[in-house]
């Protein structure tokens, strides 16, 4: 039973980070895509990038977090 | 030297092909106490908390003993962090009277940062904010400090402005109300605590794991012969993950200042 357990919340973990990755993704890019377009703006759109980034990330963490405590 | 005896326990380098450390749920206890003084157990911990303390008033204290119109190379760096989290991070995030959070923001900011680069510090090799407590109980400082900010500033409406937002069309408002309520006060300081302690933990596992091996096999090059090579990926992919975690140490207290600015920023101006 103990393996089983093991073998579910890895893949519990691999399922949580599935929806960050992507969110990260378009986060960056269209970050991206605003400091190519305004590069004056690069400032402000880092930092809400980065705002960005850290709230998706904090789903794929809690994954990662309940992997252990599964 | 915590690391390698994680990775040590229980790793045959003639059989495996990477060594994991035996008992990872062991970096989540509470460890045995070097001593005691009544009922405060001093640990490992303990002392990096009181070092980490230390270095942040020592530097801050060298860098602005004696203030000079042009400063040395060390003054330089200090007061461009200080700078930094004044003008960018408090002000550029709550608005003109964001300087008087600024001493708190750069308080957790240095403390945060010196205690993530504790994991790549040679022989401490431990991110003090892996352990929960210390995240936990900074993000309650700022939790604390916005939700007292909120109320202080804008009294009962505050609490009613989150229940009972009035953009919203009526008939959705409990619901948004309700969602918001729970994100307000629950899980923000939640997630601000988990988000830093996770990120450090996980880079832990990753540079124990790869350096972990990396040494192992190296360190058994005698019993095993030729295949002490399985090492050399291993520790080349750890100093890769080493390099890659000094980025995560800045950015992870940058970002943990930056998300309590925001949030008491959205108490000072709740309408926005």
């Amino acid at each position: 039973m103990e393996e089983i357990k093991g073998a579910i919340a890895l893949i519990g973990y691999g399922l949580a980070a599935i929806g960050p990755g992507i969110g990260i993704g378009i986060v960056v890019g269209n970050a991206i895509q605003a400091m190519a377009r305004q590069p004056e703006a690069a400032a402000v759109a880092r930092t809400t990038m980065f705002l960005g980034i850290a709230f998706t990330e904090a789903l794929a963490l809690i994954g990662f977090v309940l992997f252990f405590i599964a | 030297m915590d690391v390698l005896i994680l990775a040590a326990e229980a790793c045959d380098t003639a059989k495996e092909i990477i060594c994991k450390p035996g008992n990872v749920v062991e970096l989540f206890e509470h460890k045995e106490a070097l001593f005691s003084i009544g009922p405060f157990d001093f640990t490992r911990t303990v002392f990096l908390t009181f070092l980490a303390m230390f270095i942040v008033l020592a530097a801050l204290f060298f860098a602005f003993r004696k203030p000079k119109v042009v400063p040395g190379k060390f003054g330089v760096v200090m007061e461009s962090l200080v700078a930094f989290v004044r003008d960018d991070v408090a002000k550029g995030t709550i608005g003109p009277e964001g300087s008087k959070y600024a001493p708190y923001l750069l308080s957790i900011f240095l403390f945060i940062l010196v205690g993530n680069l504790f994991e790549l510090t040679p022989f401490i090799n431990f991110p003090l904010t892996s352990r929960m407590a210390i995240p936990g109980m900074l993000s309650l400082f700022t939790y604390l400090i916005f939700v007292g900010v909120g109320f202080s500033k804008n009294g009962l409406s505050y609490l009613w402005g989150i229940i009972w937002p009035k953009s919203v069309p009526i008939g959705l408002r409990w619901l948004v109300g309700l969602i918001e309520f729970v994100s307000y006060f629950f899980l923000r300081p939640l997630t601000l605590a988990v988000r830093l302690f996770a990120n450090l933990v996980a880079g832990h596992l990753m540079l124990t794991l790869l350096l972990g091996s990396g040494w192992l096999f190296f360190a058994s090059v005698g019993d095993i012969g030729v295949r002490a090579v399985i090492g050399l990926p291993w520790f080349a992919f750890g100093l890769a993950i080493f390099v890659f975690e000094f980025v995560v140490a800045v950015l992870q207290a940058y970002i943990f200042t930056l998300l309590s600015a925001v949030y008491i920023q959205t108490s000072v101006h709740p309408e926005h």
